[in-house]
């Protein structure tokens, strides 16, 4: 019943039919706009930063351990009468339940919401041997009614409207209902499942954690189905993944300060149930003389056990399954959770995918990821989700044995300074015919205009930067500072008039500002097409083309770049296991635009106002990437312009490199939200510090002959 | 913190998860409670499985002079019949608003699951500020070696399954009402 895409071809047209599922778009909108809204109220009263980095490290210490845990979890629980199982996958899992029903002749089971037996796919198992499985948690039901999948971990029917559950309802109880009102349609589950529970001989949860020490389960609910589900039938089955083994209490109460609030904005939900071994029954006829149920648990590995010896991704065993990363991921909140996961969706879910569920089915999910590092933000357990999707791709890349022709061509000419950058300058005189005379591209050839059309191209620069700069260099003596230019491929050859801008600003200043030539394209590119290897050949071509002994600052005025020279070179040589001797120095002297200004240059005492209203957008890799935050706004109120704030200036423009080649559809629609956005607030100007989101924002803008002037943080500074 | 600020903490929480919460100072004004409640709501029984003797007695006395139904444990037969749980709660934990119960009986659980309405009574000595000021008794509980049920309860059951709109009482009870019980008070 879950239909996971294959191939591109057949992606793209699911990613249609979601684009063009009204209800989905609003109502994901929606909620993608309010859990934002609602968070910082949620957090008001705890520190996330500081919770989920002790959540981080506990469970990291316990990883390693998963098996000594096992073992002291099944001492401990015995001792109260519970039998404890193991499986190594999923089909394992599924016969060891069946095999407990058969065995206490079990006709009908009730089922709590388990994401673990969403991954066995264990009701279509039970099925099969005869079972009767209800689905008792209202989200659950519904899809279960639907024969869908859950399109969130959280909210398993989130895609749903109430008129189509209402449909559903209908058709379940052949009664008329009034499909308007929610609170009548939550009654019929509460009428239809209540006989389940009294019926049914067997009931199965998961659990949220099992905890070693005492042998005991916690549980974290709302509806109150998953207490029915585990006190009315004789026997209770708990199915739980080995991840979620805990050594103490302790540990559990710590993370149950941040699962509610991150996944609901619960403080805490209505139930949270502890539950240790076989608890009294007092049905008839007992199943045993000392009127106790039966208790099983039933640990499932399906791949845990080796991903918890992975350096890499053993800390995708952190997660918790609060969701929240599909909440504010920009992609999930266009297409959905169907079009963007597996069984598990979302950021994990990308990367889960491949691990249970093999690598047909994450193939061509895992290129779905725009790394705007919204995923990263809120992961309460501080899980490195974008930059694991892409560890995750180069995973698929090579377990096909054949890389895809995009990255056989980007790796060829990527590693090659000298002919990446000769292909640039092929690129202006190419592109001449699109042009028509203005600076832009605003109509593509008819082939690609549907697709690729929604924003006009920015052009190639005739000359670019690099061949322009000593031209432009003043002679300084005795410099104040020694800078170090890292304009990346978009100032280079697309925006050199930037560059330009800041020589003769910081010349102004008396700062000493070169532009070493060996410098290339940061990398990032390689990196988010996993290309690693080309990635991190990138990299020590642009640390070796520095003379790190002569600069004070390695500056950009791009936040991608900034990000990735100062943060992603430390992973990808971390992850190669090589020591790079430059490395350290290279990434300190890192720094963006918005920084440097703020910080270390001399701005003058007065200045004269401009009465412009100036909205902001923040890129991502500038806000979640090197948490610059709050830097560019006052800057743009120091320049003497009046900062108007706009609506989500922190989300993402949809531009993500060549995300918006890969995905037009998506990219697009993104692009549209925050170009309304931009529109509504009113603002003259939109400001930005990164020459990808100007590119994207621009095109956007112009495509709709808009007035709304965009520019980069530096033109608003040189302009004054 | 003081008691008086435990206490406003504890009935601030509680209400924000959508219960109901009174002071009463005996176990008449509980009793008077429930009647009252169940009269109001046009409901019919009442079942009280973790009260002792004595008290039993006068929920009984005081349903018969009502014209209720008192329901005497064990409960599973009378499953479909379930209109008010009275129970004690060992602990409350203001921070949340949450009620700590010891569950082990099946009795309890069916009633604090299944009745329409959980009226709970928590002494306001029982009250502590955060799950740590209980972790200490919850581990002892979990680390024994009899079985055990133990339940955080916030508020009545709720769900936001269909269009992320909050409803209220899906499997659970549809009201939860917690009674601040202070004896000093006359």
């Amino acid at each position: 019943m879950i239909k996971t895409a294959q191939d591109l071809k057949s992606y793209k047209q699911q990613i249609r039919e979601a684009l063009s599922d009204s209800y989905l778009r609003s109502a994901l909108d929606k909620f993608n706009t309010a859990y934002r809204a609602n968070r910082p109220g949620v957090y008001k009263e705890i520190d996330f930063d500081t919770i989920r980095d002790a959540i981080a490290e506990n469970k990291d210490s316990l990883i390693p351990y998963l098996e000594t845990l096992y073992e002291q979890f099944k001492k401990n629980a015995q001792k109260a009468g519970t039998i404890v199982h193991r499986a190594k996958d999923a089909k394992a899992a599924n016969e060891i339940i069946a095999g407990i029903a058969r065995e206490n002749g079990v006709q009908k089971i009730v089922k709590s919401k388990s994401m673990t037996a969403e991954e066995t796919f264990l009701n279509r198992d039970l099925e099969k041997h005869g079972f009767q499985v209800t689905e008792t948690d209202l989200g659950e039901w519904i899809i279960q009614l639907k024969q869908e999948g859950p399109s969130h971990m959280v909210m398993p029917a989130i895609h749903l409207s109430r008129h189509q559950v209402g449909d559903l309802f209908e058709k379940q109880t052949h009664t008329k209902l009034d499909k308007d009102n929610i609170d009548t349609l939550v009654n019929v589950a509460r009428k239809e499942l209540r006989p389940k529970f009294i019926e049914a001989d067997m009931g199965i949860s998961g659990a949220n954690f099992a905890i070693a020490d005492s042998g005991a389960l916690g549980l974290v609910t709302n509806e109150g189905n998953m207490r029915l589900t585990t006190t009315l039938p004789k026997v209770h089955v708990a199915l739980v993944g080995f991840d979620k083994l805990l050594s103490d209490l302790n540990s559990a109460l710590r993370i149950l300060k941040l699962l509610p609030r991150n996944a609901t904005g619960q403080a805490i939900t209505s139930y949270v149930t502890w539950i240790k071994g076989a608890n009294q029954w007092l049905g008839d006829p007992p199943v045993n003389l000392s009127g106790k149920k039966q208790m099983h648990v039933i640990f499932l590995d399906n791949g845990r056990l080796n991903l918890s010896k992975d350096p890499i991704f053993s800390q995708s065993l952190r997660c918790i399954r609060c969701g929240a990363c599909a909440n504010v991921c920009p992609i999930y909140s266009k297409v959905g959770g169907h079009k963007f996961g597996h069984v598990y969706i979302g950021a994990i879910g990308l990367i889960l995918t491949l691990f249970y569920h093999g690598k047909e089915n994450d193939r061509i999910i895992v290129k779905n990821c725009i790394n705007c590092q919204a995923c990263k933000a809120v992961c309460p357990v501080a899980i490195d989700l974008p930059h694991l999707i892409k560890k995750t791709y180069a995973q698929v890349i090579k377990a096909d044995g054949k890389k895809p022709l995009k990255n056989y061509l980007l790796s060829k000419v990527m590693k090659n300074r000298k002919l990446f950058h000769f292909m640039l300058r092929q690129a202006f005189v190419a592109q001449q015919p699109l042009l028509k005379g203005r600076p832009m591209i605003r109509h593509l050839p008819f082939a690609l205009e549907k697709e690729h059309g929604f924003k006009s191209l920015p052009a190639i620069a005739k000359t670019p930067l690099r061949d322009q700069w000593l031209k432009g260099a003043k002679k300084i003596e005795n410099p104040k500072l020694e800078i170090a230019f890292f304009a990346g491929c978009a100032i280079d050859f697309i925006y050199p008039e930037q560059g330009k801008l800041l020589l003769e600003l910081l010349n102004k200043a008396g700062f000493r500002i070169d532009f070493p030539l060996d410098q290339t394209c940061c990398g990032l590119p390689a990196m988010m097409s996993a290309e690693e290897k080309t990635a991190k050949q990138i990299a020590l071509q642009n640390i070796q083309a520095f003379d790190l002994r002569n600069y004070d600052y390695i500056l950009t005025l791009c936040a991608s770049c900034a990000s990735h020279l100062k943060h992603n070179y430390q992973k990808i040589f971390k992850e190669a296991g090589e020591n790079e001797k430059n490395l350290n120095r290279f990434t300190d002297k890192v720094i963006d635009f918005s920084s440097f200004m703020d910080q270390i240059y001399p701005f003058p005492e007065s200045i004269k106002k401009v009465n412009k209203k100036v909205a902001y957008h923040s890129p991502c890799h500038l806000c979640r990437g090197l948490d610059v935050t709050d830097v560019p706004r006052k800057l743009i109120k120091r320049v003497g312009y009046l900062y108007h704030p706009s609506k989500d200036e922190e989300v993402c423009c949809g531009f993500g490199g060549s995300y918006s080649v890969d995905f037009p559809e998506i990219s697009s629609q993104i692009l549209k939200k925050k170009i309304e956005s931009i529109v509504a607030s009113g603002a003259d100007i939109l400001a930005t510090d990164c020459p990808g989101c100007v590119m994207q924002i621009k095109g956007g803008l112009d495509k709709q002959n808009s007035k709304i002037k965009v520019v980069h943080l530096i033109e608003l500074l040189t302009n004054n | 913190m003081e008691n008086k600020d435990l206490i406003k903490l504890m009935k601030e929480k509680a209400s924000l998860a959508s219960a109901f919460i009174h002071g009463v100072s005996s176990v008449d004004q509980v009793i008077d409670y429930s009647i009252a409640l169940c009269r109001n709501n046009k409901l019919k029984t009442i079942s009280a499985p973790d009260f002792n003797k004595e008290d039993k007695r006068q929920v009984g006395e005081a349903c018969q002079i009502a014209g209720l139904e008192y329901l005497e444990s064990p409960l599973r037969d009378r499953i479909n019949s379930l209109d008010i749980a009275l129970t004690w709660s060992d602990y409350g934990i203001a921070e949340t608003g949450t009620l700590v119960m010891k569950s082990d009986d099946e009795t309890l659980r069916i009633a604090t699951m299944l009745s329409t309405i959980h009226i709970a009574v928590l002494p306001i000595s029982k009250i502590k500020e955060t799950s740590t000021d209980i972790e200490e008794v919850l581990d002892t509980i979990l680390k024994s070696e009899s079985p055990s049920y133990t339940a955080f309860i916030t508020g009545p059951s709720r769900t936001a399954d269909i269009e992320r709109v909050l409803a209220i009482g899906v499997h659970g009870p549809i009201e939860l009402h917690v009674l601040l019980m202070d004896k000093s008070v006359s």
